[in-house]
């Protein structure tokens, strides 16, 4: 993959090319520069080209008349360097608050079909792209579940004085984290539902929304559910309850979206959670994110890619399509690529 | 570098290493059976600090802010790495207190989740006995370390302790 990209600031650029020509590299990299992580989960090695030791990614970020450079080199097995305006970054948040995206690739459709770790994943990615903030409260819970877990399975179904005193302070640091992110995700489960409700109708045409329903595995007090569990934890030697149990249920019409709708429909959820997530990152950012859609139009109806098209949030968006555009659609500007080239 | 001063340099290094002891009280690094701190008489003894590891003792000290006396644990609870209660330096702890005369131990273990639990299980430990029980300020980078705070946000936050409710 080389070359330079210059997609229409404030409208929808569309990059074409055959299977293969790099269409996804181009905005595996975008979204590099937001999370030094590839979104469709490429291992590190993967991203250089074969033959070659790094791979360079530069990227320039304008909002208003401040421009902000992003430079990423990726040498395997060395750790990533970035900079920011030459100046080496030393948080991933740091790029995360320069570089906003909103990804949609045909692997989303698992956000529906797939079990609910999709689902929180997609629910606490949201959460910290809104508010940097819980990203401490995100990393927490995950840390003292690790810890919690391993001293349930030493404690081996018993639980002694000791491991009784130290289970204690584990809970209540993931009575503390897990509330908050737990809080966290229902606010924005609340904050998504008529946007995404609104998507879906008019990406599908049809009268009929969705209905997002946040699902704790707890009652009021994650304190008291952790208590009330710990024999059965001790038993299992796992957590059984936690925000790490919740699930985010959607539905159409009262059917399970998960189970009872068609996959064309279930293509539309994922959409609509994404424009949805799209819509509440941009109003916390003050600006909306730079909508990554990549091969959105493989698997859906020319109803839906028109729809699609024409219901494009307000901002930049690159699209990416092997094949040709919906009718009646016109992007701001077009870029060929071949056999990883830009072409002029 | 010319060879012999190498040599030199190494010898030094492993004289270094043979010499110090931990100290048999606090279990600070030292080079006596009782280390410099616990064998100077003008430290308080009613106040102990706790904290993980020797080289938060030297962050400690640049403060400045502090004339008790310390007591190293050995680390921080951590299932995953094997580290329990047993694990840490507890017992020593609590057989110091009366002896001593110990009337305040500061918690200053690291502003990490793992330090952060280790600070509670020991309050939890330390409030039945009397002791008055506090831990440093909050307002440390979380996640840190609290041998690379600078000293003066180390300083407020040792100022800025409060007691602890386990
Ligand atoms: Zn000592």
């Amino acid at each position: 993959m080389q070359g330079e990209l210059r997609p229409v600031s404030g409208g929808l650029t569309v990059v074409t090319g055959d299977n293969g020509a790099g269409k996804t590299s181009l905005l595996e990299a975008i979204g590099y520069c937001s999370s030094l992580k590839s979104f469709r989960g490429s291992p590190r090695e993967s991203l250089v080209r074969s033959g070659s030791a790094s791979a360079i990614v530069r990227l320039e970020a304008a909002d208003g008349s401040r421009h902000t450079l992003v430079e990423i080199e990726i040498t395997p097995p060395r750790r990533d360097q970035a900079m920011r305006n030459r100046q080496r970054v030393r948080r991933v948040q740091e790029l995360l608050e320069t570089v906003r995206v909103t990804v949609f690739t045909p692997d989303d459709l698992a956000l529906v079909k797939g079990g609910p770790q999709e689902r929180r994943d997609f629910l606490d990615e949201v959460v910290v792209s809104a508010h940097p903030r819980l990203s401490v409260a995100r990393h927490t819970v995950e840390r003292v579940l690790r810890q919690r877990n391993v001293l349930l399975r030493q404690a081996g179904g018993r639980a002694g004085p000791e491991v009784s005193t130290t289970l204690d302070v584990w809970d209540h640091q993931l009575a503390a984290a897990g509330t908050e992110l737990a809080e966290a995700r229902a606010t924005l489960v609340a904050e998504l539902a008529p946007l995404a409700s609104s998507a879906f109708s008019r990406l599908t045409g049809t009268g009929a929304g969705v209905v997002l329903d946040y699902q704790r595995s707890f009652g009021d007090s994650l304190a008291e559910a952790l208590a009330s569990h710990r024999h059965e934890d001790l038993k299992r030697g796992v957590t059984t309850v936690g925000p790490h149990r919740d699930d985010l249920a959607i539905t159409s019409d009262d059917l399970d979206a998960r189970t009872r709708l068609s996959q064309g429909r279930q293509r539309c959820v994922t959409l609509a959670l994404r424009l949805a997530a799209h819509g509440v990152v941009g109003s916390y950012a003050g600006a909306p994110p730079v909508l990554l859609l990549d091969d959105a139009f493989s698997e859906l109806d020319d109803a839906t890619a028109k729809a699609l098209v024409s219901e494009l949030p307000p901002g930049q968006a690159i699209l990416t399509t092997a094949g040709p555009l919906p009718p009646g659609s016109s992007p701001d500007a077009v870029v060929r690529l071949r056999d990883g080239r830009i072409l002029p | 570098m010319a060879k012999e001063d190498a040599t030199r340099l190494a010898q030094a290094i492993v004289e270094v290493k043979e010499r110090t002891v931990l100290c048999s009280v606090c279990f600070n690094i030292g080079i006596a059976e009782r280390c410099a701190i616990c064998a100077d008489d003008r430290r308080d003894g009613s106040i102990l600090c706790v904290v993980e590891d020797p080289r938060d003792i030297v962050a400690v000290e640049r403060t400045r802010e502090f004339k008790g006396r310390y007591h190293v644990l050995g680390g921080a609870l951590s299932p995953i790495e094997g580290v329990g209660p047993e694990q840490l330096r507890v017992r020593e702890l609590l057989g110091r207190l009366e002896p001593e005369g110990v009337t305040e131990v500061i918690l200053c273990t690291n502003p990490n989740l793992e330090g952060e639990a280790t600070a509670m299980y020991l309050a939890r430990l330390l409030k039945p006995l009397g002791v008055r029980t506090t831990r440093i300020a909050s307002g440390l980078p979380v996640g840190g370390d609290l041998e690379y705070a600078d000293e003066l946000t180390l300083g407020r936050a040792l100022e800025g302790r409060r007691e602890v409710d386990a």
